[in-house]
């Protein structure tokens, strides 16, 4: 176990210099200055120059990149260019947002996919299996951006249940993490019903019927957890759809997460901001999917680590 | 599982969720504010929120003129010297009186190369500031300079603050207001500046809060989540919320003017016959009316009819179709097969109205037999292709020009970026000429004469097709009284607001027919 | 057996494609005729579905927009079933290092925001269907890596596999004939799904001011354009909401039907 999770910890060293270079050379290829973005179009040129002198950036690119993994090493992602701040700092301010947000609707969409799943591999083939999986297509079927507004107008403005932006206490929790978890429940639903079908003619499960359990208590007891192990694996590469959501969740529901910090980032050519965010996203997608894994070692005992 | 996410969850909890407190103004802000320093603040938002909290040596009225702020008076004892004569008894919002002392250390901390403040840019002309007395600011230019007055816009900040930071979000200033709570991309709350010389304001301050989408902003001021939004609207969203309950729509002349840039690096829009026929084909009451919804006046140059210089017995070009296809063919650009005679690229952002837009002018033009190919980019893509003339057609707009010097730096031939903001590569002697003796010129009767001539030749030349001057349409609650618009969509006269039965007033839902119709 | 979802996903696909092929002439309006008149008109005999912010035709906009919406699904499913097959088969195949240093770009390329390479791509070769199609295949590619070398590691430890390899087949044979005939099932499948996801990311990217230019009709442009007319003119949204879900739902019921029939998980 050990050993396993100290090879999956070196593994990411590789994937995180790959992501850290290839968000380095986008960057830098896109045209457009975080100076002009900063200083302002009336910015003049003498300003312009002097401010690209202060903070480096008229340096040639090569020496730009080592300089920066150089500062990753140390943990330094640099200071953000529009904010004044180290981007440490500015991360770490709106990255429980985005855990939050991404948590919350990580939440929503077990909560939905799980009876849906279940009622739909209890009995496949037959009109509630249809039924539910209809149900459950229909939560990916809808764009984010258009069914965020619309829950909104219900539950906000017509019925006035909930707030309708920002974040807060748990009310202001529910619409977003409706948002962001129905596309994930649907496809969380349809796995747990193709692997639930896959378990229901394996021996465990004749022994347990022979031992008098019925069809429902059979599969709730042993079939559950024998086919959760897929479940739980693309739960973890789901991560990083639910991440890229929450980039339009963040926009359309005023939350003050990472994803929305990154747009500006980018917006605004904050080279080290961007960089950093970029980062923090795909680490924590890394991260996502190594606890996923050992999860999955815990939940299937067949599974194991080396 | 569920302990892992109950993991996940908790550092996200927090002790205190930020809310608005009773009885201030709940405005909603597209975008959070850059700076709340006034020396480095140059976006909108910043613009908007540093005028609340910052005072400045002079100020733009309701009615577009400069008055005195912290100035009482101003005198001109010679062409390159301007004298302040500071109001007494000012006080920062942390108690210390303002005087002289704090406003030179402004002006040479922007000055200040080190310092890197964006605005020392335009005050090339100011070789220094003097404080004779505590009450006494002399401005010293290298030449005589008749813009001059506009250095006294910017807001005064206290001596020795230090460039902004990480444990230094703003500093105090002696406006109305003070900073209270920052809250990056959620709120920016506003207290009273308990030592505001001006009667204590009627609301106990003013929370703004980060709503970047449009429709969730219209959404929040039906629900009565936001008392206030201005400018942050599109126009088809203003029409439906004219006529909710609860809500009002004060509409007001605005100066930021839309045009739309041809570049004279092209053979093609380098004839003069093409850009006015291109005016001529562009239908632009037409579109004031539909795509703007009448939140807007057709322009017929950079300064609106408000400011002190503007002409308006300038060439116009009404629409007339048949009197463009003439001057294409005259120009040498015969209709081809497939009603074709040329094509050409326009370059704009991918904000929802610009991409309306482009599609209108883009079809306008093809009835004139003009292909326009639209390019939306992400706006530093799209500012990085203009700067470097890499552009046939775009169209912008310039917020908040209140000095004509403005047409220097995009008409003058010496102005092309990275020097300046001629973009088109324009140059016309004359212009050039007229442009330079204007800022010599302190008389303004004279200095107004001259701008007379630059506004004629530059409707004449064409290297901007005016489009609009939009209005300043703020929408709020029926609650809120007292609010007065500005032509440069300052926020000043918050200061002055105040809240019907505390802000409490709660509205009832809406039905739901008339929340979706 | 009965195989309901393979039977409506397959309805809705047909549908879809004919509408796609035939939309122009279901129509007579012109998606791009301009009708400042007609500016967010309700539906009417003229136009059915009614008409949007710029006056026009949201029957003829949709019908079109099937077009282009479809057309960047395919040729998205396209390259990136024919890139990840590729890259996968290669991967199982050479094993090793190869396989290492593939799969590793996998991981960057899984844990990478889309984004970011879409903004990139929108730059350097500028807006279009062509960047678009560039931007998401070169982030969807990945899935079908994985899936492809997954499925020929175990395919090859297979009898039939390993008979053909001790007969000398070459590597290339044994891919073609031996392996990807094995692989065409679960591929089937997860393109279903992935069409779907393509539809929907094409949404988000327009949000995010990175579809195509204008004026070419996208659903996903149009559920954005409509967007900032939600509680003006709901049948903006609405018209090109319902299109999406239609054809995500019937890509997904597809794909689920695909999976009955193969009997396997996806």
């Amino acid at each position: 176990m050990m050993r396993f999770f100290l090879r999956r910890l070196a593994g990411l060293a590789p994937v995180a210099l790959g992501v850290a270079t290839l968000t380095f050379a986008l960057i830098h290829l896109v045209p457009g200055d975080p100076v002009i973005a900063m200083l302002g179009e009336n910015a003049a040129p003498v300003d312009i120059a002097a401010m690209r002198h202060q903070l480096g950036l008229d340096r040639p690119l090569p020496a730009q990149y080592v300089s920066y993994l150089g500062g990753l090493l140390r943990g330094d992602l640099g200071s953000s260019i529009s904010f004044h701040e180290p981007v440490t700092a500015l991360i770490a301010a709106r990255f429980p947002a985005t855990l939050e947000l991404a948590a919350a609707g990580l939440t929503v969409a077990v909560l939905i996919a799980f009876p849906l799943g279940f009622i739909a591999g209890a009995r496949p083939g037959s009109a509630a299996d249809f039924g539910a999986m209809a149900f459950a297509i229909l939560g990916i079927s809808v764009p984010h951006l258009y069914l965020g507004p619309l829950l909104m107008i219900v539950f906000s403005l017509r019925l006035g249940w909930l707030p309708l932006t920002g974040r807060g206490g748990l009310a202001h929790l529910v619409l977003p993490a409706l948002t962001m978890g129905t596309a994930m429940a649907g496809i969380l639903a349809r796995m747990l019903r193709q692997s639930l079908a896959g378990v229901r003619d394996a021996d465990f499960m004749r022994a347990a019927r022979a031992k008098g359990l019925g069809e429902f208590h059979a599969l709730a007891a042993h079939g559950l957890r024998n086919a959760l192990t897929p479940v739980v694996s693309l739960m973890g590469l789901q991560a990083g759809a639910l991440l890229t959501g929450s980039i339009v969740t963040e926009i359309i529901f005023s939350w003050p997460g990472i994803g929305r910090l990154m747009i500006e980032a980018i917006a605004a050519r904050d080279y080290p901001l961007a960089q950093g965010c970029v980062l923090v996203f795909a680490l924590t997608y890394v991260v996502v999917n190594l606890l996923t894994d050992i999860a999955y070692s815990l939940i299937d005992p067949r599974v194991r680590l080396g | 599982m569920l302990a892992l996410l109950a993991a996940l969850t908790m550092p996200g909890c927090r002790a205190v969720p930020v809310q608005a407190p009773a009885n201030y103004l709940r405005v909603d802000i597209d975008t959070s504010p850059l700076s709340l320093d006034p020396r480095y603040g140059t976006d909108a938002v910043s613009s908007r929120i540093n005028e609340l909290i910052f005072d400045s040596l002079a100020r733009i009225d309701a009615r577009g003129a400069i008055v005195g702020e912290l100035a009482e008076s101003l005198e001109r004892p010679s062409p390159t010297e301007l004298v302040f004569h500071l109001r007494r008894g000012v006080r920062f919002s942390d108690g210390r009186p303002l005087t002289a002392r704090d406003v030179k250390y402004t002006f040479d901390s922007m000055l200040d190369p080190a310092a890197l403040s964006p605005k020392g840019g335009d005050m090339a002309a100011l070789a220094r500031v003097e404080a004779p007395d505590d009450f006494t600011i002399k401005f010293i230019t290298t030449r005589p300079y008749a813009p001059a007055l506009q250095w006294a816009l910017h807001g005064v900040v206290p001596y020795a603050t230090p460039p902004p930071g990480r444990n230094q979000p703003a500093p105090p200033g002696s406006g109305p207001f003070r900073l209270r709570r920052l809250v990056r991309d959620e709120w920016v709350i506003l207290d009273r500046n308990p030592y505001h010389r001006a009667p204590p304001a009627a609301v106990g301050g003013i929370a703004f809060k980060v709503v970047p989408d449009p429709t969730v902003c219209a959404l929040e001021l039906i629900k009565g989540a936001a008392q206030f939004a201005q400018n942050n609207l599109p126009p088809d969203l203003v029409a439906y919320l004219r006529g909710r309950r609860g809500l009002r729509v004060v509409q007001a002349a605005g100066s930021t003017y839309q045009y739309m840039e041809f570049n004279f690096r092209d053979p093609i829009l380098a004839d003069l016959r093409v850009r006015q026929a291109i005016a001529m084909a562009i239908d632009r009451d037409a579109l004031v009316a539909s795509i703007m919804r009448g939140t807007a006046r057709v322009a017929t140059g950079m300064l609106a009819p408000e400011n002190w210089a503007y002409e308006a017995n300038v060439v116009r070009y009404p629409y007339d179709p048949q009197a463009a296809r003439r001057l294409l063919d005259a120009a040498g650009y015969p209709m081809r097969a497939g009603g074709r005679r040329f094509a050409l690229v326009y370059t704009t952002t991918q904000g929802e109205e610009r991409r309306l837009l482009a599609q209108a002018f883009a079809a306008m033009l093809a009835e004139v037999g003009i292909e326009l190919r639209i390019r939306t980019y992400e706006w530093p893509t799209f500012y990085s292709d203009i700067q470097r003339g890499n552009f046939d057609v775009t169209s912008m707009a310039w917020i908040g020009i209140n000095d004509p010097h403005h047409y220097y730096m995009v008409f003058d031939s010496a102005m092309t970026p990275p020097k300046g903001l001629n973009r088109s590569g324009y140059s016309n002697p004359r212009m050039d000429r007229l442009l330079e003796q204007a800022d010599a010129t302190l008389d303004p009767v004279r200095r107004k004469a001259i701008y007379a001539e630059v506004q004629k030749l530059a409707a004449h030349d064409l290297p901007y097709l005016s489009l609009w001057w939009q209005d300043n349409v703020a929408v709020m609650s029926r609650e809120v009284a007292g609010f007065r618009p500005f032509p440069n969509g300052s926020l000043r006269s918050f200061a002055s607001i105040s809240l019907a039965q505390g802000g409490l007033l709660r509205l009832p839902p809406e039905a739901p027919e008339a929340a979706l119709r | 057996m009965r195989n309901l979802s393979l039977a409506a996903g397959a309805a809705i696909v047909s549908l879809l494609l004919l509408a796609a092929a035939a939309g122009p002439y279901l129509t007579a309006a012109d998606p791009l005729a301009i009708d400042l008149g007609q500016v967010l008109a309700a539906p009417s005999r003229a136009h059915p579905l009614g008409c949007d912010a710029l006056g026009r035709d949201l029957l003829a906009r949709t019908l079109w927009g099937a077009r282009v919406s479809i057309g960047i699904a395919a040729a998205v499913v396209g390259v990136s079933l024919a890139a990840g097959t590729l890259i996968g088969g290669v991967a199982a195949l050479a094993g090793g290092r190869i396989d290492e240093l593939l799969m590793r770009a996998v991981d960057v390329l899984l844990a990478f925001p889309g984004i970011l390479l879409a903004i990139a791509l929108a730059a350097i070769l500028g807006p279009g269907l062509l960047d678009l199609v560039i931007a998401l295949a070169a982030m969807g590619w990945t899935g079908y890596a994985r899936l492809v070398r997954g499925e020929i590691l175990s395919l090859r430890e297979r009898d039939y596999v390993q008979a053909a390899r001790g007969l000398g087949a070459s590597p290339v044979r044994l891919l073609l004939v031996h392996l990807l005939p094995g692989v065409a099932a679960p591929l089937a499948v997860q393109a279903s799904f992935g069409a779907g996801g393509i539809i929907i990311a094409e949404a988000a990217l327009s949000f995010l001011g990175l579809g195509i230019p204008p004026p070419q009709p996208t659903w996903g442009g149009m559920l954005d354009e409509g967007r900032a007319f939600l509680l003006v003119a709901p049948h903006l949204t609405t018209v090109p909401g319902l299109a999406i879900g239609l054809s995500v739902l019937g890509f997904n019921f597809l794909g689920d039907g695909l999976a009955q029939r193969f009997g396997r998980r996806t």
